[in-house]
């Protein structure tokens, strides 16, 4: 009896992924948790095509099975994302968990899927019979709701890797070192001249899934920081109305309260 | 997967024919009988399972058998035979940083990726590099000094 399957190439890995019973397997640290000892895992952890990291055209490839610790410990990685991946849980959590899981396990609290949603990265997405590009923000659709077919894996996510230095990161958690983060904000200002060329938000765990208005952002794109300054209460006003939060074991209400006083941060931080 | 994995504890072979899916944690303790690699939640919190797999800290709860095809796992019965392990050892009992030891085998590991990545650490890189194992009797402090006497006694070592 097969009970489980290791891949040691992608085209391997797809090939069992034709058959939807085979539950992926990077790191393991969400899977684990629950341990379920007649599980089916198509472990992936040591497919090369999912361990890379490497710089192409000006973007930054990142393999699904890449690791926390790897993320902190590359010299091409932007400083957003490094802060982030620093605040995760502790060492051993670091070291297993990949970016791949994070995303695929389609929490709004994974702390690095929050950064590529603000970075408006590009997931690679294969099956045996192609692959597909799709942005970040278009993966999710509903709380554990995923646009992965059955047949897919994660194998990459594609992100600038420039133009991401003027940020600001924040995650408000109830612990410390193992911290799942109760809620989190990155926040983009990218300046070219006296111009905002790209301004961009996200919000982790305040709703079903990580939030990215970017079409309330994108108000503030081309706009000098004078004009900016003066559309301010309008774009809190369309953020405030954007985010619905959801009922968890904090209140909703201090929730959102925290997400503004987040963005109302971010905004001062970086002159508005 | 033929259903063996192949991988080496401690140094020596192992083909593990059992089920994949089964937590590190559990063939170590149950089938490699290895108990000093403890089980405090199995939830990835405590750091009591730590071992080292590939030179990296993981907790063993939190890793099937069969992600470990090719891979190097050390538990603290391997560890012990290192004269790293003497080093700590001594600075542990000199400060009295053991009280009942549940979570020492997995201390004593986060003490070593700490000190291999990071052989001088600060007082604050060692809280954060033992900061995934909990201890419930010493409050910490004793630890954090062990390893810092670790440092200094182990020159050279790490
Ligand atoms: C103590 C503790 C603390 C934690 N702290 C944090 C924290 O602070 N921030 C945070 O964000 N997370 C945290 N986590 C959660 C977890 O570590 C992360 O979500 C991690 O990124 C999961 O990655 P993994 O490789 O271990 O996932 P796995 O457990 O291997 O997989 C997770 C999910 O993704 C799917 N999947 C895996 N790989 C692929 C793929 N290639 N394609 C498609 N689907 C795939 C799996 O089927 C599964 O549903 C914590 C977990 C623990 C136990
Ligand atoms: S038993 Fe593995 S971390 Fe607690
Ligand atoms: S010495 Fe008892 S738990 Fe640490």
């Amino acid at each position: 009896m097969v009970t489980s399957v290791f891949a040691h190439s992608l085209k391997e890995a797809l090939e069992y992924r034709r058959n939807p019973k085979w539950i992926p397997y990077c790191g393991g640290t969400d899977l684990m948790v629950e341990g379920d000892e007649g599980a089916a895992y198509l472990f992936v952890n040591q497919v090369p095509e999912m361990r890379k990291i490497l710089v192409e055209d000006n973007r930054l490839r990142l393999g699904a099975a890449v690791t926390f610790t790897e993320i902190l410990n590359a010299a091409e990685v932007p400083q957003i994302l490094k802060e982030a991946m620093g605040d995760i849980a502790a060492p051993a959590i670091r070291n297993a968990g990949s970016i791949g899981g994070n995303i695929g396990n389609g929490s709004a609290k994974a702390d690095s899927a929050l950064v590529f949603m603000v970075a408006d990265a590009d997931l690679r997405l294969a099956s045996a019979d192609g692959e597909r590009i799709l942005p970040i923000k278009d993966f999710y659709l509903g709380r554990k709701h995923l646009a992965l077919k059955p047949d897919e894996l994660i194998v990459e996510v594609i992100m600038p890797y420039k133009g991401l230095e003027n940020y600001y990161y924040q995650k408000v958690g109830a612990r410390d070192a193992l911290a799942i983060s109760r809620l989190s904000f990155a926040g983009i200002m990218e300046l070219e001249g006296d111009k905002i060329k790209n301004f961009a938000t996200a919000f982790g765990a305040v709703a079903d899934v990580i939030l990215r208005p970017k079409e309330i952002d994108a108000i503030m794109i081309g706009k000098t920081l004078e004009e900016a300054k003066a559309l301010k209460e309008e774009y809190l006003k369309a953020i405030d109305a954007f985010i619905v939060p959801i009922r968890g074991r904090v209140s909703v209400e201090y929730r959102k309260d925290v997400a503004m006083n987040l963005l109302k941060d971010f905004l001062e931080v970086k002159g508005l | 997967m033929s259903n063996s994995v192949k991988f080496r504890l401690n140094g020596a072979e192992m083909t593990y024919t059992e089920n994949p899916a089964m937590r590190l944690l559990d063939a170590l303790r149950e089938g490699y009988l290895l108990t000093g690699t403890k089980c405090g939640c199995k939830e990835g919190e405590c750091g009591a399972c730590s071992v080292i797999v590939n030179g990296q800290l993981y907790n063993s709860c939190l890793v099937a058998m069969g992600s470990l095809e090719g891979a190097e796992v050390m538990t603290i019965e391997g560890f012990s035979k290192t004269e790293r392990f003497a080093v700590l050892e001594k600075a542990y009992q000199e400060v009295s940083a053991v009280q009942c030891g549940f979570c020492i085998p997995g201390m004593v590991l986060a003490s070593e990726c700490l000190l291999a990545s990071n052989p001088h650490p600060t007082e604050e890189e060692i809280r954060v590099g033992i900061s995934g194992n909990l201890c419930r009797c010493t409050g910490y402090n004793s630890i954090v000094a062990a390893v810092g006497i670790a440092a200094q006694k182990g020159e050279g070592l790490w």
